[in-house]
């Protein structure tokens, strides 16, 4: 994975990190305590997240003490574009069911290829069959029921 | 020899032109559902499995089907590890570690051809096992009980520092994440829900393939929105398949290696084809030490993990066929398959019906030829589908994968999963934190804790019992000098780089 | 690719329909069952109860077309459970397959909902409890096996396919109490959970418990193969052929039952008429000749409750099992 623009020693981003996982590993530790050993069982069900919980928070300790190399962040105008996807991405999710497999598919395919680039005269075009060809291979070929359209069977 | 004899007459059923015919559809098929990221087996034979009754085809003729389908799914799935960097399915992680370097250094077509013919050694070296030894290795995978397979999965976690080139303590952390996150749902064994904070959604656990998706698929979209705009833009290069197929004399020792590594954790049920590639991948990785360029397009990246992930597929038919255990996901959907056929795998089989056995035997060496053939159009064609501009291919692949999570059970809860999955695969990218020992803690994780817990409640409490027997004392041992060997080698390398 | 064909065809009729704008709303027209979901994975009893009923449902045409087998696992059929009350309640194509395993986790409040959250359709038939031993095992009798554990209940580990405290490990305890294990003792007996019937036995002739707990109908093999030895059946009577032999718990002085049912249940919102027309599928695939060889090539005999009567026998069933829990202690 050496394509993601050259490493440096961002000191910075592995303490984070190491701070995060620290607390994830000591939360996951306390809530575990809350776990009941049910009816006749040895070993509960808090004891391998413990045991998990253990060296996760002990290497994540020793991350924030020698912390290694990161790859470059990458700028604004990226940043942007990733939330865009994210966020595009999130809404498709929320809108299939409600909308309908293909109202909300043909938006997303036309969006998210403006979002990675695509003028408005490739978008349009290709995003509705790229949209369409995605219909008919999971519905058809494939034979995945997807949502349909409120009120119609399509 | 009673067996040879059953065998022939299964490839003589087997190589009926008709049969032939179903085995290229079947392939083709599997080959194309597999390649699409999210797609993987339980797809292409959910798909089939009606087609074939309906078709009215006999049980021989459907099992060739299916079994191709099964077969080329899995190598689709190589396809999109290799030229996408997005594994089609579990098994098929491993092969991203190399296959991709090697893609996008204009080694594509090599990669491809290469796994194409490891995975068909493979499953000869299985299915010659599984002919010669399946009675012997029956009684040996039963002498593993569950403090025996607790030791099997600390000797994977021990060994998985050695997955990609950078640092231990990274590795080790993602395996520890990827454990914990492997502990979400309800716990099978006392019903409990854990960290489940309220949500059903989560009481069936985190599914490692919506996991595997995000963390592959979503991560390497995000990454790409950042990627210089002309650089990106530049097709990638695929090249041919046959210089593959050439290189793979030289890599015959990985292939070796890892056809018998494989083999033998696919008799193991409850290791399974992931644990066969990784093994194989790690060992092979420790093998050749400083003399490899593992992480980097070293062509034995992709022989050891195709060959391993093959091998274990056809050992694994052991356990299922003569014990009706699964041993993988894969295998139960090859369970499935079975059953749906009236045919009811267990200790009778091999006696009662050897035809139906061996006829299976037979169909899928006889699907592996068929990809190793197949393999050589498939190339170009996929080399042709990665010419269209990334504007096209980013959204559809992104998409695929999408429907192809919604599909598995309607739940665009899995979609927002795959979603914060994909952050979390970006910034542990972004990191140098190694995303495969998260997926792998996620698959494995499950298996490990209930082995455990099994151990425990047979010796009703005692810890001795998980280093109470010769087999888990050998694996330890074999733990522990794998993880020296690994620290040694890592110290080594940061000698000279100083 | 000719998959398309087989379903593209209806579906552009029915497209075509729209298009000439007929899409009135017509009156609601119980629809064939086309999914079933088995709340686990391939394998087990509930995935086999989906896949060989869908499979004869089509070969008997009492479907149009397939119905598909939606394997969705998860906390002992909790997940597929939560999901059709939440999600799929009033869907009349769908039934989910159950079993007493079912009621034992609705009994001991393991589900997100009572019986009333569900409508229960039928049970087409019953699978029986047995006890194994491994075929070197020192323990040729149920009696012996069972002194063993009496006198030192410690001694003996055993397995089976649920939790502690499942319905296989229920029927073992009732064993041990019929035998004479006082009750401040049972948690001293080693119960150890298998991902199913097949997996516990392979462990056990692998040396690593001593005695199994399970249903016949998944590990009939082992018992035909001679790998194990069947120390009793917990039936009333003695099973039909093939098994004709092996000894019941009752006819070696333990008044133990302990069968296994086998059934559907639907979402709690189907209207009447569809339930009624559902539970119609199933009775005519229990009538037909194809189900009773289905059902004895595995283990299960034949029996049917269907509609209201089987709706109370689930309630019952609940209540004995939560009667029985609570007497052994897993629930107070």
């Amino acid at each position: 994975m050496s394509d993601e623009g050259a490493s440096d020693r961002a000191v910075l981003g592995d303490r984070i990190a190491g701070a995060v996982l620290a607390l994830l590993a000591l939360g996951a530790w306390w809530h575990a305590q809350t776990f009941v050993t049910g009816f006749m069982q040895p070993v509960g069900p808090g004891v391998f997240p413990r045991l998990v919980s253990v060296p996760l928070g002990l290497l994540a300790l020793y991350l924030i003490v020698r912390p290694g190399l990161n790859h470059r962040w990458p700028g604004a105008a990226a940043l942007c574009r990733q939330l865009g996807v994210l966020l595009l991405l999130g809404a498709y999710a929320a809108f299939l069911e409600p909308w309908g497999f293909v109202p909300s598919t043909l938006v997303a395919t036309v969006v998210l290829m403006r979002l990675f680039g695509a003028n408005w005269r490739q978008a349009l075009p290709y995003g509705v069959l790229l949209g369409l060809a995605l219909y008919v291979l999971f519905e058809f070929a494939l034979g995945i029921p997807l949502p349909d359209m409120p009120g119609l069977s399509v | 020899m009673e067996i040879l004899d059953f065998l022939a007459h299964g490839f003589a059923v087997a190589l009926q032109p008709d049969h032939l015919l179903l085995a290229l559809i079947g392939c083709t098929i599997g080959t194309l559902i597999g390649a699409l990221p999210g797609l993987g087996p339980v797809n292409g034979v959910a798909l089939l499995i009606p087609l074939a009754f309906n078709f009215g085809l006999a049980p021989t003729a459907a099992l060739i089907l299916l079994v191709s389908v099964y077969y080329g799914c899995m190598y689709g799935g190589r396809i999109s590890s290799i030229v996408l960097n997005i594994p089609g399915d579990e098994p098929a992680m491993m092969t991203t570690l190399d296959g991709y370097p090697m893609a996008r250094a204009g080694r594509g077509g090599e990669a491809l051809g290469l796994s194409a013919v490891a995975s068909f050694v493979g499953a000869t070296v299985a299915t010659i096992g599984l002919t010669l030894f399946a009675p012997l290795l029956v009684k040996v995978a039963i002498r593993f009980g569950p403090a025996e397979y607790f030791a099997l999965f600390v000797l994977a976690f021990a060994t998985i520092g050695g997955v990609t080139s950078g640092s231990f303590t990274k590795s080790f952390i993602a395996a520890c994440l990827g454990l914990l996150l492997g502990t979400v749902g309800i716990d099978p064994v006392s019903s409990v829900a854990r960290y489940t904070f309220g949500w059903y959604e989560l009481y069936d656990g985190i599914d490692y393939i919506v996991a595997l998706v995000g963390l592959f698929a979503v991560s390497e979209c995000l990454l790409f929105l950042e990627r210089d705009r002309d650089k990106a833009t530049a097709a990638m290069r695929i090249g041919s398949a046959i210089p593959g197929m050439r290189r793979s004399l030289d890599c015959a020792s990985t292939i070796g290696r890892g056809s018998v590594i494989g083999f033998i954790s696919g008799v193991l049920p409850g290791a399974g084809a992931s644990l066969g590639s990784f093994l194989s991948y790690v060992l092979e990785k420790r093998w050749w030490g400083a003399r490899g360029k593992f992480g980097e397009g070293d062509p034995r990246g992709v022989a050891a993990p195709e060959a391993g992930n093959n091998a274990a597929a056809g050992g694994a038919l052991i356990p299922m066929l003569s014990l009706g255990i699964p041993g993988s996901g894969t295998t139960a959907i090859l369970l499935a398959l079975l059953l749906s056929m009236n045919i009811t795998p267990g200790p009778l089989l091999f006696e009662q019906q050897p035809d139906m056995v061996w006829g299976l035997v037979a169909a899928l060496f006889i699907g592996n030829v068929m990809l190793l053939v197949l393999n050589i159009p498939l190339v170009g064609f996929f080399a042709k589908v990665l010419q269209a501009p990334s504007w096209f291919l980013m959204p559809m692949v992104t998409l695929v994968a999408f429907v192809g999570i919604y599909s598995l059970n309607n739940s665009p809860f899995d979609l927002y999963m795959m979603l914060a999955f994909g952050v979390l695969g970006y910034v542990l990218r972004k990191l140098e934190i190694p995303t495969v020992p998260v997926v792998l803690g996620l698959l494995l994780g499950g298996q490990m804790e209930f082995n455990l817990r099994r151990a425990m409640s047979i010796s009703g409490g005692d810890w001795s019992i998980l280093w109470s027997s010769g087999i888990s004392i050998g694996i330890y041992l074999l733990a522990i000098a794998l993880l020296l060997a690994g620290l040694v080698y890592a110290l080594m390398i940061k000698k000279r780089l100083e | 690719m000719p998959i398309t064909t087989t379903k593209i065809i209806p579906r552009l009729g029915a497209s075509a329909l729209l298009g000439l704008g007929l899409a009135v709303s017509l009156p609601s027209q119980a629809l064939p069952i086309d999914e079933c979901i088995a709340p686990a994975d391939p394998g087990g009893g509930w995935d086999f109860t989906c896949r060989s009923v869908g499979k004869l449902m089509r070969e008997l045409d009492l479907v149009d077309g397939n119905v598909q087998v939606t394997n969705m696992p998860g906390g002992v059929g909790a997940v597929a459970f939560s999901n059709v009350a939440g999600k799929r309640a009033d869907d009349s194509n769908l039934m989910v397959a159950t079993s007493t395993v079912g009621m034992t986790q609705i009994a001991q409040g393991r589900y997100p909902g009572g019986a009333d959250t569900m409508r229960w359709l039928a049970m087409l038939g019953t699978d029986v409890g047995v006890i194994l031993v491994d075929d070197d095992s020192p323990y040729e009798t149920l009696d012996q096996l069972l002194e063993a554990i009496v006198e030192d209940p410690t001694s003996v580990a055993m397995a089976g396919s649920s939790g502690a405290g499942g319905w296989d490990h229920i029927r073992a305890l009732r064993l041990a109490k019929a035998a004479g294990l006082p009750g401040d003792q049972i948690g001293a007996l080693r119960w150890v959970q298998f991902d199913g019937g097949g997996p516990a036995v392979t462990q056990m002739m692998g040396g690593h418990v001593d005695a199994v707990s399970t249903d016949l109908g998944e590990i009939a093999g082992f018992i035909e193969s001679g790998d194990v030895r069947a120390l009793a059946v917990l039936a009333e009577e003695p099973l039909p052929e093939p098994f004709e032999e092996l000894p019941t718990a009752v006819s070696q002085g333990y008044d133990v039952t302990g069968y296994n049912w086998r059934g559907f249940y639907t979402g709690g919102e189907v209207s009447d008429d569809d339930y009624a027309a559902m539970v119609d599928t199933l009775e005519t695939l229990y009538e037909s000749d194809e189900w009773k060889e289905v059902a004895a090539q595995n283990g299960l005999v034949p029996l049917w409750r269907g509609g209201e009567a089987f709706n109370d026998f689930v309630r019952e069933s609940i209540d004995d099992v939560e009667a029985i829990s609570r007497e052994i202690g897993v629930i107070q």
